[in-house]
């Protein structure tokens, strides 16, 4: 559903993001580990066609990103680290802003908003301006927003920042659920204990690289550490990296 | 089109969410009043010039439409100075561009939209100052209604094709310069604004309206006043449709209108197609960020602000070190440098010995005149820079109110941080043009004391309303200037200089009469020459206080 093919991105003398090779099958959720700095930020904007790669494509659902930016854009849904929503709208009217642009019905607009408004818990505050909303509320909005349309992908950066236990846990299950029924998530963190509870295969990077992929007991395999949880695996992955 | 209506929405909705707002009603009305104010006298002086005009014999209607070129030229000039600013901003720098450009809508949709926004942001206001100079033509000249309709007709499409040609030049600027150096790109574009308005004054030649002798003979004048401007102005365009329609030849004016509606049209398709091919490249580069900073000598900065206590000392490195470093702010240093120069090079072109007023005295006059207008400058960069040092703080400003520094200190650190250079600058500018200007003596010295006494006023007012007034979570800090403590900076600032130029004025203007007649001051011109002064004086001193301890005591409240 998703593929990377030898994606770079430098900045100046900085290779943020060096050869990236990945794919991610449909329905899978995949986790994206690393510490700050890695790249996973610049990684995932150029997913959302944010950012040109210097070089490499994105390919998502079988569309090239370069190619045809429109086509790929509608099958995402992305939910960047620090969203940007307009202060001055109420709920209601951002996420009808975004239901517009991506071509959704009016008639389907208002049931699916009241859906996710409900999910989480904006509902009585929907026709208030965004700048009233805290932290959270607007994180909660803008995960809102890139759902609408039912994305066959979901790319979040960093989704438990700001975030109440209750909203991790709101976030945790419904992953589960769009992964269940079929959609792919490639989410960034580096909320450990979050990788470990919801992702099916998890990929670590440094530096621009990535240095391994694979589910959490191949990990520990190429860690060549015994029982252990990630943070052990994380710290020798990434340090190992550091040292060379 | 669906999409594009769709990407300008939301700014329809948030000014109409801004309507609701409670306390907007002072606000439209002390806005509109003073909106209201401009215009008039905008209205009041082109008629009067018009009535005056049409009274001179043969050459009147001559004057009048070199007017009116001069008038459609620096229109044109004055929207593409501003639309290429806006457009930058809009394009390329917006803060809602990442939330957009993940959307499914074609880049050059986007453009469109951001260009369409852009065009309105940066025009209207000159559209709405230069409509009184248009209508006074029409009531002098009793054009007809179709006149009135030539005004829109030969005006938009000027600011349409101001626009695309400005949104040319940038989408060429970022994608041709190296994205490592955004700064370049800000420095390219001020000096290509430079350029525009250079060229658009030297071709006004205003000069040649005040001193009929530079030419030969007056028909030397004539044929200069007279002479078309180039026909590959659209400018010119505007000026064809607009002369034609006043003296009601209505096929004529449509014509030069269709002109510039083709031309805009034209170049609108040129920019919508130069951005397919090349914006999203721009935009991706703009988003790298400069790793490197100049390297500022801390080491130095730390002696030369050796004599402050510690933490004032760290702000003042660090809010020098911020403005360095902030493109934003390179740019207007630079647009400001050029409005400079352009200003202190009309006075070297004012061809004042040929003048028909006794000369001591008009130079006298101006020299006040002068002192005056700097002194606006001083405002115009004061709210550019010292108004937003507050705001500008931003979501760091959590940092300075835990810190062990007190607000007090703190404004009082911004105020000497713009200061300096501040007064460094309008102390050249006055001195410059009093050079050019020939003064007495005795006006230099006034001048140089006065602007020394004028500017700390002007800039504690700056910060001390900026402090009254912050805004933190501004996308862009630099344009609170436009908000209700920017306006009500401007209002006072401008009473104050106002004020402090009468208060000298008029002394000044009975001593150098009994200079000429050749007798001494009574007693009571004495009292009032020394009375004046020392209110202006008591005044500068009220002018720095009173803003720093309003501002504090507003900043104090607000942070509450
Ligand atoms: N706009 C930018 N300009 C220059 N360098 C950048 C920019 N954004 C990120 N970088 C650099 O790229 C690297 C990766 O950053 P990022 O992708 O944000 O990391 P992460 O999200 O994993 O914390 C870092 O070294 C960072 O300094
Ligand atoms: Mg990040």
């Amino acid at each position: 559903m998703i593929r990377l093919k030898g994606l770079s991105k430098h900045y100046g003398n900085i290779k943020a993001v060096n050869r990236l090779n990945l794919s991610v099958s449909p329905g899978e959720i995949f986790g994206f580990i690393g510490p700050n700095g890695a790249g996973k930020t610049t990684t995932i904007r150029m997913m959302g066609g944010l950012l040109a790669p210097t070089e490499g494509s994105v390919i998502i659902g079988g569309v090239d990103m370069a190619r045809r930016p429109e086509k790929a854009k509608k099958k995402i849904g992305l939910i960047p680290d620090q969203p940007f929503l307009y202060e001055k709208l109420t709920g209601m009217e951002f996420l009808q802003f975004t239901a517009d642009l991506y071509g959704i019905k009016q008639d389907a607009f208002a049931e699916k908003a009241g859906k996710f408004l409900n999910m989480f818990s904006l509902f009585g505050r929907a026709h208030e301006l965004i700048e009233s909303y805290s932290h959270g509320m607007k994180q909660r909005l803008a995960i809102s927003a890139a759902l609408l349309h039912d994305p066959p992908v979901v790319i979040v950066d960093e989704p438990m920042v700001g975030l109440d236990p209750r909203g991790m846990k709101m976030v945790k299950d419904l992953f589960r659920t769009l992964a269940a029924q079929g959609t792919t998530i490639f989410m960034s963190t580096h909320t450990l204990k979050l990788a470990e509870d919801v992702c099916d295969r998890i990929g670590i990077i440094n530096k621009g690289l990535l240095v391994a992929t694979g589910t959490l007991t191949d990990l520990k395999h190429a860690a060549d550490m015994g029982e252990v949880d990630l943070e052990q695996v994380f710290f020798q992955l990434t340090e190992e990296e550091s040292a060379s | 089109m669906r999409q594009v209506v769709s990407l300008l929405r939301p700014r329809l909705w948030s000014f109409k969410n801004r309507g609701h707002a409670k306390k907007g009603g002072i606000r439209f009305f002390v806005f509109g009043g003073i909106g209201l104010f401009f215009w008039t006298g905008i209205f009041a002086v082109s008629y009067r010039v018009l009535v005056y005009f049409q009274r001179v014999e043969d050459i009147g209607d001559i004057l009048a439409y070199k007017l009116l070129s001069m008038v459609l030229l620096t229109f044109f000039s004055l929207l593409i100075f501003s639309s290429i600013l806006t457009a930058l901003s809009k394009l390329y720098l917006s803060r809602d561009l990442s939330l957009v450009h993940s959307l499914p809508v074609p880049r050059e949709k986007i453009f469109l939209a951001k260009w369409i926004e852009s065009t309105l942001d940066s025009s209207w206001m000159v559209i709405v100052y230069t409509i009184p100079v248009f209508i006074s033509y029409a009531i002098v000249y009793e054009s007809g209604l179709f006149f009135y309709a030539n005004i829109a007709l030969a005006l938009f499409p000027l600011c349409i094709i101001a626009s695309a040609l400005s949104a040319l030049v940038v989408l060429a600027a970022v994608v041709i310069l190296p994205a490592s150096r955004i700064r370049s790109i800000f420095v390219f574009l001020g000096f290509a604004v430079f350029i525009i308005l250079y060229v658009a004054f030297r071709l006004l030649r205003p000069e040649r309206l005040v001193n009929p002798e530079a030419c030969s003979s007056v028909l030397v004048y004539l044929r200069s006043l007279s002479a078309p401007a180039s026909p590959l102005l659209p400018s010119t365009w505007a000026f064809d449709s607009l002369k034609a329609a006043l003296s009601g030849d209505v096929r004529n004016s449509l014509f030069h209108a269709a002109l510039s509606w083709s031309g805009a049209v034209f170049l609108a398709f040129v920019a919508v197609w130069a951005a397919k091919a090349v914006y999203f490249r721009g935009f991706s580069k703009t988003q790298a960020a400069l790793a490197r900073p100049f390297q500022t000598q801390s080491k130095g900065l730390n002696i030369f602000f050796s004599f402050l206590p510690g933490p004032a000392r760290a702000v003042a490195i660090k809010e020098i070190k911020t403005f360095w470093r902030d493109q934003t702010q390179w740019s207007q240093i630079f647009l400001v440098g050029a409005l400079i120069v352009i200003y202190i090079y009309n006075f070297s072109v004012l061809p004042l010995e040929k003048s028909p007023i006794q000369t001591a005295y008009l130079q006298n006059l101006l020299s006040f005149l002068n002192m005056a207008l700097a002194a606006f400058v001083l405002t115009a960069v004061t709210a550019r820079f010292a108004f937003p040092a507050v705001s500008i703080e931003g979501n760091s400003f959590w940092i300075v109110r835990s810190g062990p520094i007190s607000i007090r200190a703190f404004l009082w650190i911004k105020l000497f941080i713009y200061l300096v250079p501040l007064l460094i600058l309008s102390e050249i500018l006055i001195v410059a043009t009093n050079l050019l200007l020939h003064v007495t003596p005795l006006m230099m010295y006034l001048s140089v004391i006065t602007v020394f006494l004028l500017t700390p006023g002007v800039v504690a007012m700056g910060i001390g309303l900026g402090a009254a007034y912050p805004d933190f979570t501004s996308e862009n800090p630099a344009q609170s200037v436009t908000s209700f403590g920017g306006l009500m900076f401007m209002i006072l600032s401008a009473t104050y200089i106002g004020t402090v130029t009468i208060l000298e004025a008029g002394p000044v203007y009975t001593v150098f009469m009994a200079g000429i007649r050749g007798h001494g001051l009574s007693y009571l011109q004495w009292a009032w020459v020394v009375g004046s002064f020392s209110v202006a004086f008591l005044l500068s001193i009220l002018a720095i206080v009173l803003p720093m301890r309003f501002g504090r005591k507003r900043l104090l409240v607000s942070l509450i």
